[in-house]
């Protein structure tokens, strides 16, 4: 009788701490995650101007980008970005971390350091922006001390989305949650497939793969949602020119709603972009379930 | 070790494959730390030979005069201050800010972060846990950027995302609403709840067995006690991994303070040297017309002072960095996406 009374008593006090430990986060949740969401919902269908009460004008914020040349200028940008980032820069991560742990141990823990050794973004995006420097820049530096034609890097419309993604494939280095994944692989695996005579490469295929290939594809998801929403990058480098090249939807949301206040066009641009990119991730998850075998 | 054999190591086919490998993996650690390397040279040459073609990896003659922007400024700097663009205060005031939004930040969404991802883990009923674990997570779906203006427009007058504020029921008062717009608050509130950090933490707490817990129950521990004694000391690899994340986003967030600060004197430094690049690369080769600037480069100070304080900006994150390694190294394993 006692012991049950004492239960109760626990779960009660279980359940008045949950609620005490639970509730500033849920209500940071709820007032900085869902509120603005819902928010958006009902700006994106009103006009919000400083001097007039909000008035709702239906979808006419959405219509606007039917026909709007900039938005397929920078739709068309970001979908080229995230595409020329990933077939650049996505499995280059992947190999460098399968090779790595050919390494020794102790060689393994000096490069790992060394290589995450990390600078602050904005310092990481300035450099690049001087290495690309058309008069002084080390790139055309590098190439006149070779005695080629200098390039006009991020000033060539055709160059300039290229030059964005160029940093990811000279600094390749190894994915953190890669090696995690690979290390964890057990020896016996790779000792077996040996005593069956597979080579390298059918090491890599039917041992390595499978085991990251979950990994991969959220990885993948991340790129894709990461790649349409770029904005620092051509922000800073170059400030979405030349001639709109690198004009990213964010930019534009950033220009719609903080430089000229079209609140509810950003608002619906913004939407809009969700829907696709909502869109991208489901097409990929078709296209590359997670679990072929399962 | 695992793809090449322990035992034919010394056959010349292979040897040659691994050098291969490690002069590649060497070169990428090269290439990492080249920039670094590059950025500390440009810093410490004099104005004049930042621009000499081909540029040289090396100087003769290092200045630091650079590094003096830290605490002090010209005097027709200061002059103009609120004025123009670039750096109108000596750099010190931009490293303040910096830390304030980011301490202010980890200071709210680490614990606050934690508590509830500990109760939804292990506190709640199983459905209360189910939907409030939908909750948190759904957020994670919709990218940050989709609802930046509506967080920008319930900042501005918070909590109402207009101006047009009701009354209190049944009185002619106008509920209470703050303007967070240029103050740290509307930068570091916003932030007070990850809901990819929420995630790491869930997944650690989730991997400490219900058994230790309730036996500590049976032995009439209380739950804050059970927190702080049993959970605690078990998630440290989890807490360091998670501090590190929060640190380096809050540090080199960019479009969000860009957008609620308008006082150049509260920048944080990722937007202070994004306004120096700005002003120095648009009036290369002819002089400079706000007064700041030109004042910077009677000094001598130009491209070289903007990499002296990309220096100084990453500072703080490689201290991290050395700070969090281990854990980092190590812990990472925790950070399962499942």
């Amino acid at each position: 009788m006692k012991a049950k009374k004492d239960k109760e008593r626990r779960f009660l006090q279980k359940k008045r701490v949950a609620w005490f430990f639970g509730i500033p986060g849920l209500i940071f949740v709820i007032i900085f995650g869902w509120y603005p969401l819902i928010t958006g919902f009902y700006v994106s269908v009103s006009e919000i101007s400083i001097f007039r009460p909000p008035e709702f004008v239906g979808l006419t914020n959405f219509k606007y980008f039917l026909d709007d040349y900039v938005f397929y200028t920078a739709l068309r940008n970001v979908l080229y970005y995230s595409f020329l980032r990933i077939a650049l820069t996505f499995l280059l991560p992947i190999l460098v971390a399968i090779l790595l742990m050919e390494m020794k141990k102790n060689v393994i823990r000096v490069m790992m350091i060394l290589w995450f050794i990390p600078v602050a973004s904005m310092a990481g995006i300035l450099i690049w922006r001087w290495f690309y420097d058309i008069d002084y820049g080390l790139l055309n530096g590098i190439l006149c001390t070779l005695g080629l034609p200098t390039l006009r890097w991020l000033e060539d419309p055709r160059l300039a989305m290229l030059c964005l993604v160029l940093p990811g494939l000279i600094m390749y280095g190894p994915g953190l949650i890669y090696i995690a994944t690979i290390q964890s692989i057990p020896d016996e695996l790779y000792e077996a497939a040996e005593l069956e005579g597979a080579g390298l490469w059918q090491k890599i295929w039917h041992i390595t793969l499978p085991r990251i290939r979950p990994i991969m594809a959220v990885m993948l998801i991340l790129a894709i949602i990461g790649g349409m929403q770029i904005f620092s990058q051509p922000y800073i480098l170059t400030e979405g020119g030349p001639a709109r090249a690198t004009y990213s939807v964010v930019m534009y949301i950033y220009d719609l709603g903080f430089q000229s206040y079209k609140y509810g066009l950003g608002t619906a641009l913004a939407i809009i972009l969700f829907f696709i990119i909502m869109a991208l991730v489901v097409l990929q998850r078709k296209l590359l379930p997670e679990n072929i075998d399962r | 070790m695992p793809l090449i054999p322990n035992v034919g190591r010394d056959t010349f086919k292979i040897k040659f494959i691994l050098i291969i490998i490690t002069l590649f993996l060497w070169m990428g650690v090269f290439l990492h730390l080249f920039p670094v390397w590059y950025m500390f040279i440009t810093s410490i040459k004099p104005y004049q030979e930042t621009f000499k073609f081909p540029p040289t990896l090396w100087t003769r003659e290092p200045t630091f005069i650079v590094y003096k922007l830290i605490y002090r400024i010209t005097e027709q700097g200061s002059n103009v201050a609120g004025g123009g663009y670039g750096i109108n205060y000596p750099f010190y005031v931009y490293l303040k800010n910096s830390f304030i939004i980011t301490g202010g930040t980890m200071a709210i969404q680490i614990p606050v972060t934690a508590l509830l991802a500990y109760s939804v883990s292990k506190l709640y009923t199983f459905r209360w846990s189910r939907f409030l674990f939908l909750l948190c997570i759904g957020l994670l779906m919709v990218p940050g950027t989709v609802s930046i203006i509506p967080r920008y427009l319930i900042i501005a007058h918070f909590p109402f995302p207009t101006r047009q504020i009701p009354n209190i029921p049944f009185t002619n008062i106008k509920f209470p609403n703050y303007k967070l717009i240029n103050t740290y608050w509307g930068i570091i509130l916003p932030a007070g709840f990850s809901a990819f950090n929420f995630l790491l933490f869930k997944g650690s707490f989730d991997a400490i067995p219900d058994e230790l817990l309730n036996a500590a129950r049976l032995d009439g521990a209380s739950e804050f006690s059970i927190f702080r004694r049993i959970v605690l000391p078990i998630s440290k690899p989890i807490f360091a991994v998670v501090a590190y994340f929060t640190f380096s986003s809050a540090w080199n967030q960019f479009l969000w303070p860009l957008i609620v600060l308008t006082k150049n004197k509260m920048y944080p430094l990722a937007v202070t040297l994004y306004r120096f690049q700005h002003t120095l690369m648009h009036q290369r080769g002819e002089m400079p017309t706000d007064p700041a600037s030109l004042a910077l480069l009677n000094q001598g100070i130009g491209i070289n002072g903007l990499m002296g304080m990309s220096i100084i900006e990453s500072i703080p994150v490689f201290i991290m960095f050395l700070i969090f390694r281990e854990y980092l190294m190590t812990g990472i394993k925790i950070r399962g996406l499942k």
